[in-house]
């Protein structure tokens, strides 16, 4: 599936459309899938390798074990994806995710004095609204240093991904929260439905996968059917076109920024339930494995074409392959080298499709 | 020219998905020989010229170099055989010097093996002299106007000493002088043997320049005729198939009110006190050499440049245009000289007629596709944008049909101020003809457009009234009746 706008859509056009009429449907068909859908055959393929090659891999419970581990990476694609398609790159949106949650966790644990105002410990559904402006403000920070400071996307997220993550170890002192000390001093411990979102689960569904996939809709929502959705595709596929039609390239980029950081906190949230603790170092490398998500979803890594759902779909294979990496026993070292490797398989796997399918 | 050809390509076929791009196509070329390759966009040109220079395998037919035949084309082969070929869109390195492009990927080196630089400036120098232009070797490419980074491709070519030089519209570029000056060259080039194949949209060029014309249409040899016997007409018709009454459709709508005035208009360095008014109904030609000014004032008119100065009325309110969105709002429309800087490539033809509608709308208001591909659709078939496929990404359209999806932006966007700049640069003559009809039509329904153009006898068909520019001023004025080419060149330069 693409979420490049009106393609595939109306067929009665389509096919008044059609320049040759060429006869094999079936064809251009297996054609059109192979070229959409090759991270879904990827996880497919993957999938069913795994079935064969451990008893426990295609069960019930380790599915849900998977959805739970791989919603937070899938969380933050769905912002990067974003990002990515307007020809950007947030490195930071890890760091988002621990800024967030560390504040809005320590929030919920502790009073906090602020000049003469005590705060808290505050419920779940401020310390919920906390982490997400958190989350936004940061994104809108990133948008703003970019476009104002005329600076490269990877230069300035590099920059507030240390400067986050720094802002969380001073807000936590460096200690997880709650901390023992915190713990026993004030009897605070992380609310029930935080732990819900990370652990919980609706009908056999984990909540954190329910979450992703909220996440994704919206993404893909925002993608498809709205201006900014719009002006992203724009902007990352040819700037200047973008510019002369009257696109604000600035208020695109600081908007899809802000996205992207309201996203990254979302996910920190959900990984505090899930750890049922946060810290300012958590969720290290998910920048990394949300890139690499997006990118094996099948989105242009220089802006302009790609989507949300190759991207959960990207997530989900990276997620897979762990778990079954797991379960059959390989070493952790070597996980990360055939990692590594998966990654650039399927995306010289892409380039390749795309060169012989699209003449 | 009784000795065996330089080339010989002898039934060549090549088919896409979809389309059958060459169909049995014969062509020939001898030493010493302009023969000009003539058709509309989408007739195969490029496809063959492309299958010459080993960038696209052909499906079947042979092809001789000077009675040999090559099996295997590739890219280095083709390099080797002396085939060279100057491509539309430039492909010029923008961050590296004149002189490095010039030599990309054969620098001169020293005894050390280290580049030569004394060597490749002076031979770059000598090069561009050559060609009769005056380019700093050592200049960044990205610095260079189109006019100047074309002649630069060219030079880059000719430093290659092709034996079979392809020309893919060389002139559109190009001012008067530069033309002629190439022309010189290639001039130069016959006489020492080189065959040169010349593809034009420029139907006046070809007496000047070429010996045989050959026409394409749809993937088909129509035939290969002498120069002398090849007049227009007959070489439109035979490019379009049907007979084109007027190529220029005389435009006679009277001008009305005041669409936009424009006072005082400056932009350090570049342009200083232009003051003019556009009419309801009227074509404002604006006309100048290379580098006189003109795209500075189109961009400046459309916020493209914020640093200008001076005041702009649309329909008699005074108006601040600091961004396109701004100039959008108040009913402008800009058709930019170089298609690639209005398209999103990826994105297909909805998208891309409905964008000027996107400044307006809030961040997160709805699209309504479905409106979208109607407003499209109309358009598609309205001014017959080819293929009719509206799920295609516009990479894939030839230029005048890429151009005709930008129009259709604009005329969806209601813009009642329209600057074309440069229309019909690199679009065929049948395009062209739809382009100017388009034109004359938006001009009844009461819209003003200027028209920027370095195409004279466009301008003087087509606008009621012509500015000429030069350094950046406006240095006459004339009216249809009054205007020459002769004038136009004199207040120009």
């Amino acid at each position: 599936m693409s979420e490049n706008p009106l393609i595939e859509r109306s067929p009665s056009h389509a096919n008044e459309a059609r320049v040759a009429p060429e006869a094999g449907g079936v064809k251009q068909t297996l054609q059109l899938l192979l070229l959409q859908g090759g991270p879904l055959i990827a996880l497919v393929l993957l999938s069913i390798y795994l079935s064969f090659a451990s008893p426990h891999f295609f069960t019930v419970s380790n599915w849900v074990n998977i959805v739970r581990q791989t919603a937070i990476t899938a969380i933050l694609a769905v912002g990067q994806t974003l990002v990515i398609i307007s020809a950007g790159i947030d490195l930071s949106v890890a760091a988002i995710a621990a800024l967030s949650a560390s504040v809005s966790a320590v929030l919920m644990t502790q009073q906090i004095q602020v000049g003469a105002l005590l705060i808290g410990p505050v419920n779940f559904w401020v310390g919920l609204l906390i982490a997400l402006a958190v989350g936004t403000l940061a994104g809108f920070i990133n948008g703003l240093i970019i476009t104002r400071g005329r600076i490269p996307d990877f230069i300035a997220t590099l920059g507030t991904l240390a400067m986050y993550r720094g802002i969380a170890l001073l807000v936590t002192d460096g200690l997880p929260v709650p901390s023992h000390l915190t713990a026993t001093e004030l009897g605070g411990y992380l609310p029930e439905p935080l732990i819900w979102l990370g652990g919980g689960n609706i009908l056999g569904i984990p909540v954190a996968g329910l979450v992703a996939l909220a996440m994704g809709i919206l993404g893909w929502f925002i993608l498809r059917y709205t201006a900014l959705g719009r002006a992203i595709f724009a902007v990352g596929g040819n700037r200047e076109a973008a510019r002369v039609s009257g696109i604000n390239l600035d208020r695109t980029k600081i908007a899809t920024y802000t996205l992207a950081g309201f996203m990254a906190a979302v996910a920190g949230v959900v990984l505090t339930g899930r750890l049922n603790s946060a810290n300012a170092l958590m969720g290290e490398g998910e920048e990394l494995r949300s890139i690499a998500s997006v990118v094996i979803g099948g989105t242009n890594l220089f802006g302009g074409e790609g989507g949300v759902v190759g991207s959960l779909t990207g997530a989900l294979i990276m997620g897979v392959l762990g778990n079954g990496l797991n379960l059959l026993n390989v070493s952790a070292f070597w996980q990360r080298v055939i990692q590594g490797l998966v990654i650039i398989l399927v995306v010289v796997f892409d380039q390749w499709r795309r060169r012989r399918f699209t003449a | 020219m009784a000795s065996a050809p330089l080339l010989r390509m002898e039934q060549i076929d090549k088919r896409f998905p979809g389309v059958h791009a060459l169909d049995h196509v014969d062509f020939d070329l001898y030493e010493g020989e302009v023969h000009v390759l003539l058709g509309e966009n989408g007739a195969g040109k490029s496809t063959l010229m492309k299958i010459l220079t080993g960038l696209l395998p052909k499906d079947s037919g042979r092809i001789f170099i000077r009675g040999q035949e090559v099996r295997e084309l590739n890219p280095e082969q083709a390099q080797a055989l002396g085939i060279a070929m100057v491509y539309q869109e430039l492909s010029l390195v923008p961050s590296l010097s004149v002189a490095e492009n010039i030599f990309l990927g054969r620098l001169p080196r020293n005894r050390l093996g280290m580049v030569d630089w004394p060597e490749t400036y002076r031979h770059a120098r000598q090069t561009l002299a050559d060609l009769g232009v005056q380019i700093d070797p050592q200049a960044q490419v990205r610095q260079l106007d189109v006019a100047e980074q074309q002649l630069t491709e060219i030079a880059r070519i000719l430093a290659k000493q092709p034996k079979i030089l392809l020309l893919d519209e060389p002139t559109s570029a190009l001012s008067d002088t530069e033309r002629e000056r190439l022309f010189k060259i290639i001039q130069r080039l016959r006489a020492r043997g080189v065959g040169i194949v010349y593809i034009s949209h420029h139907l006046a060029e070809i007496p000047l320049i070429g010996q045989r014309v050959t026409v394409l249409r749809d993937g088909r040899l129509i035939g290969t005729l002498p120069v002398q016997q090849a007049d227009e007409e007959s070489l439109v018709r035979m490019m379009v198939g049907r007979q084109l009454t007027e190529q220029f459709p005389k435009h006679t709508a009277e001008s009305g009110q005041s669409l936009l005035r424009v006072e005082n208009l400056s932009l350090e360095g570049r342009l200083h006190n232009l003051s003019f008014e556009l009419h309801k109904g009227e074509i404002l030609g604006i006309f100048g050499l290379m580098g006189a000014g003109q795209p500075e004032l189109a961009r400046a008119l459309f916020g493209l440049n914020p640093r200008g100065a001076g005041q702009i009325y649309v329909q008699g309110r005074p108006v601040h245009i600091r961004q396109p969105a701004d100039a959008i709002r108040h009913g402008l429309g800009f058709l930019t000289r170089d298609r690639r800087a209005s398209l999103v490539p990826m994105l297909p033809i909805p998208p891309n007629v409905t964008m000027a509608g996107l400044a307006q709308a809030p961040l997160l208001g709805l699209l309504n596709l479905s409106k979208e591909e109607e407003t499209a659709g109309r358009y598609v078939r309205e001014l017959r944008i080819q293929p009719p496929a509206l799920n295609r990404r516009v990479i894939y359209l030839s230029g005048g049909n890429q151009q005709k999806v930008i129009l259709s932006r604009w005329l969806s966007s209601q813009a009642k101020i329209l600057i074309f700049d440069e229309p019909t640069r690199g679009i065929d003559v049948g395009a062209k003809a739809e382009v100017f009809s388009l034109m004359n039509r938006l001009a009844e329904q009461g819209a003003g457009i200027i028209m920027i153009s370095s195409e004279m006898p466009e301008l003087l068909a087509m606008a009621g009234r012509i500015l000429v520019m030069r350094a950046g001023r406006f240095t006459a004025e004339y009216e249809r009746s009054q205007a020459s080419q002769e004038k136009l060149l004199r207040s120009a330069s």
